[in-house]
């Protein structure tokens, strides 16, 4: 399959490369940023189709740069993914109200991703 | 002297005087009768009693009048008067005291302690009292003393204004009308004592009661000053605090509004002269000693005692405030008249210092204890913040190790070799391990902060057991153990914080299969037992010997038994219990060495069942979503309305409970795991026992025309706001009176 473009705000290095050597060997097409602020250059330049991206981010954080991606004018059926920390029950509480589509909890299990990745892309079919 | 003549001169032999002498002793015998009765009489004063002694002595001395003078230091002063002692009189003598001396009647009389008369006060040459006599006219005078105890404490006199000296029989009755009079105020000063004791007794418990009632220290310095000012009869006073780290004292609280002088008193005190030592009154107080000043005007000059003298003090009495010989502060009370305070209010003001200095320790040690928790919750905030912190730090890495592990051991890029495998799993496993070590300290730390809440939802217990089973089998299989799950028939759902729940029990489960000896054999079982869920897993391990039996519990402890092939984290039975203690029930553990043990819990069943069918019980709402903070956001939308909740996390546990329960409604969520929402909306309108319950659908799938066509009643798309879910439950058919307070917002 595919060759979706898939966009990876994270701004640990090893976490990253984990993600975006996963999401690869899986066929997508991987774009990365490492802040919010870059993740909204890298979304309005490379149009992704699903965004993953970590709630902790230095200078503005998820929550922000997701509402930003919103107003922006990325198109509200691309999937937004929080990446959040397991047993931070009020990560996922935040991050359902932030209005994120869905969320993956850490440590992230390469099975599960590519999983869940998958059936987000299959189920934003109009 | 003729004129003199001494008392009990003999008139015996006499007849007439007999038959005096006898009528003498019946009037006496009536006249104490009515002293006695007059003592004997309720709410009798003193003056009342002396009275009735002078105005017998009078008419029965055949005297003209009579009056009682009581001593007063170095003097006799006139108390009381018989009915004709002329004002003008009554008004000198009491200016005009009489001494000591021979020159009255009444200063030998008290001299030589016998009773006495003058024939002629005229015509006595030592006599020197005529200005009394001018005013009173009298010419006999007689006189008895009042001796009791041995002194001489007044003196009854009676006169005739002719001269006309008293017989015998007078000389008696005289000296007993005065004896009595003596009793009289033996009598009355006892009651009086009494009286005024059992008074500052009473002020002294009222004041106790008062201090004891407030743990503000400053509050316990204001009562004891405000009790010691009542119970001193003072006109004012100040408390000072003693500081034992500096010596320094420092004025706390003061009567009436005087914050300038407060100021002063502070100046004074902070006088580099006198550092830290508050002048005579620190003196006193750090020596544990009373300080009396019946005159500030008189004393050498002290910086303090000079600031109270120009602020109108006069006299004043200062009490050290000590418990268990430690000197806590210094109460001081004050008088603008000079004369100083009577010995037994020095003694009230020491017993009210006594008892108050408790209250005011307990005061200060109760401030203490805020001021300790007030840090300690401080401390405690640190302490979660930094294990927030600390496992947000830890975690970034072991995301690391444990992804690019799973990549290897997924042969996402490529074989293996067995030792690289081996090696790998090594990795990802040691990984898994400090993770559960990692959430488990952070769930310990969220239960000791009070901040573990719990999430009950209707659950299958047989599901909830089998989920356990299935992540511990393959290591069981591993070793040959054989492991069983056994549910009572009778034991179905129960409410209470699933993922809780399989914790413990996965906890329990692990634990069993680790201690367990190859081709051993580990059983869970489940029962109800009244009205409780006891949920037993049973080992063939080698046992745990009594004096381990509490210490496994405790973090970081493990059963020193054998050989352990796996590494708990020590925390696991610690952390289980304190979810059982959170659920209200019970974990315990029986065993026998070499034999096996059970670790068993109780948690008291819930009673989900009885559906929402009147009997004024609000209906019953279910809501069902595989995510919790979706479940938690539609709670706090319907905190307050009039329904009950419960939750089913998939469209399996939604479909047993619609079938169990009953609800009168259902939220619904299309994406779910095991049976779809879509799925759960058929079946629940195919069944003619729930066809009618109805169904609003809230979901991120976007499928309106689908969700109404296939029977939803309403179809909302998250997010969702209140008044959008409300909205659409009002229209669906559950009732829902308005809900009070603003309206939590969904995101736009």
């Amino acid at each position: 399959m595919t060759g979706e473009r898939i966009l990876v705000v994270e701004d640990n290095p090893l976490n990253l490369k984990l993600v975006r050597d996963v999401l690869d060997a899986a066929g997508y097409d991987v774009v990365s940023a490492t802040s919010g602020e870059e993740g909204l250059r890298v979304a309005a330049e490379r149009t992704p189709d699903l965004v993953l991206m970590d709630l902790q981010l230095p200078g503005i954080d998820g929550t922000e740069t997701l509402h930003r991606l919103r107003r922006d004018g990325m198109a509200p059926d691309v999937p937004v993914v929080a990446v959040t920390a397991f047993a931070m029950a009020e990560d996922h509480a935040r991050a359902e109200r932030a209005g994120f589509d869905a969320y993956v909890e850490k440590p992230i299990s390469v099975r599960s991703l590519v999983h869940q990745v998958r059936q987000l892309l299959d189920g934003r079919v109009s | 002297m003729a004129d003199q003549t001494t008392a009990r001169s003999s008139t015996a032999g006499d007849s007439g005087g007999v038959d005096r002498a006898l009528a003498g002793t019946r009037d006496l015998a009536v006249a104490t009768e009515e002293i006695l009765a007059a003592l004997g009489r309720a709410g009798a004063n003193s003056g009342e009693i002396l009275d009735i002694v002078i105005e017998r002595a009078v008419r029965l001395c055949r005297a003209h009048a009579g009056q009682l003078h009581l001593n007063e230091g170095d003097v006799y002063r006139l108390s009381r008067g018989s009915s004709l002692v002329p004002d003008a009189f009554r008004r000198y003598s009491l200016d005009h005291p009489i001494a000591r001396d021979r020159r009255s009647l009444m200063g030998r009389v008290v001299a030589d302690r016998t009773t006495q008369q003058i024939g002629d006060v005229l015509a006595d040459p030592e006599y020197g009292r005529q200005d009394l006599q001018r005013l009173s006219g009298f010419r006999t005078l007689m006189c008895a003393p009042m001796i009791l105890h041995d002194e001489v404490v007044g003196a009854l006199s009676v006169w005739r204004l002719e001269v006309e000296p008293f017989d015998d029989q007078h000389v008696e009755l005289l000296s007993a009308f005065a004896a009595q009079a003596a009793i009289v105020l033996r009598q009355v000063d006892l009651t009086t004592e009494l009286e005024s004791k059992v008074d500052q007794l009473e002020t002294l418990r009222m004041v106790g009661q008062a201090v004891t009632e407030t743990l503000d220290p400053d509050e316990v310095l204001s009562r004891i000053l405000r009790g010691a000012v009542e119970i001193a009869d003072a006109d004012g006073g100040f408390v000072a605090a003693y500081d034992d780290a500096d010596g320094s004292m420092e004025v706390r609280v003061l009567t009436g509004d005087q914050d300038d002088l407060l100021a002063r008193l502070e100046a004074a005190i902070d006088d580099p002269e006198t550092p830290n030592v508050f002048g005579r009154f620190g003196t006193a107080a750090i020596q544990g000693e009373l300080l009396a000043i019946p005159d500030l005007a008189q004393e050498t000059t002290d910086p303090v005692v000079d600031v109270l003298l120009a602020d109108g003090w006069r006299s004043l009495v200062g009490i050290p405030l000590q418990r268990e010989g430690a000197l806590l502060g210094h109460l001081v009370v004050e008088r603008s008249t000079p004369g100083g305070f009577a010995a037994d209010t020095h003694d009230a003001l020491l017993t009210l210092a006594a008892q108050s200095t408790a209250a005011l320790v307990n005061a200060r040690l109760f401030r203490e204890l805020q001021t300790k928790s007030a840090e300690l919750e401080v401390a405690s905030r640190h302490k979660s913040e930094f294990l927030a912190s600390m496992s947000h730090e830890l975690r970034t890495p072991l995301n690391a190790v444990i992804g690019f592990s799973e990549v290897l051991l997924d042969r996402l890029f490529g074989e293996l070799n067995e030792r690289q495998d081996e090696y790998v799993r090594d990795i990802h496993n040691s990984g898994r391990h400090l993770l559960e070590l990692l959430n488990e300290i952070l769930d310990l730390s969220k239960v000791e902060a009070g901040q573990m809440t719990l999430e009950p939802t209707v659950f299958r217990v047989t599901d909830a057991l089998e989920y356990a089973a299935s992540l511990v089998r393959e290591r069981a299989a591993r070793h040959g153990i054989r492991l069983s799950v056994e549910t009572a028939p009778d034991v179905g759902t129960v409410s209470a914080d699933e993922l809780r729940f399989k914790q413990v029990v996965l906890n329990l489960a692990s634990n069993a299969v680790k201690f367990t000896p190859d081709g051993g054999a580990v059983d869970i079982r489940a029962e109800v037992l009244a009205g409780e869920l006891l949920v037993t897993v049973t080992d063939t391990g080698v046992g745990i010997p009594p004096e381990d039996r509490e210490r496994i519990f405790e973090s970081f402890q493990q059963g020193g038994r054998g050989v352990a092939r796996e590494e708990g984290t020590g925390l696991g039975l610690t952390l289980s219990r304190r979810i059982v203690d959170l659920f209200g029930g019970r974990l315990w553990l029986e065993s026998q060495v070499d034999v096996g043990s059970t670790f068993g819990f109780s948690i008291p069943m819930g009673t989900p069942s009885d559906a929402g069918d009147g009997k004024g019980q609000h209906p019953l709402l279910l809501l069902v979503d595989d995510d919790r903070a979706s479940l938690d956001l539609v709670t706090a939308y319907l905190e307050g309305a009039p329904v009950r909740l419960v939750r089913a996390h998939d469209g399996e546990a939604a479909l047993r409970c619609l079938a169990t329960d009953r609800p009168a409604g259902v939220v619904l969520d299309i994406r779910l795991p095991k049976i779809d929402g879509w799925e759960v909306l058929s079946h629940l309108r195919a069944d003619p026992s729930t066809a009618h319950v109805p169904v609003v659908i809230v979901s991120v799938v976007d499928e309106r025309t689908r969700g109404l066509e296939e029977g939803a009643n309403e179809y909302l798309t998250k997010p969702v706001s209140r008044d959008e879910l409300v909205g659409a439950l009002v229209r669906a058919g559950l009732p829902m009176t308005p809900l009070t307070g603003a309206g939590v917002e969904g995101a736009p």
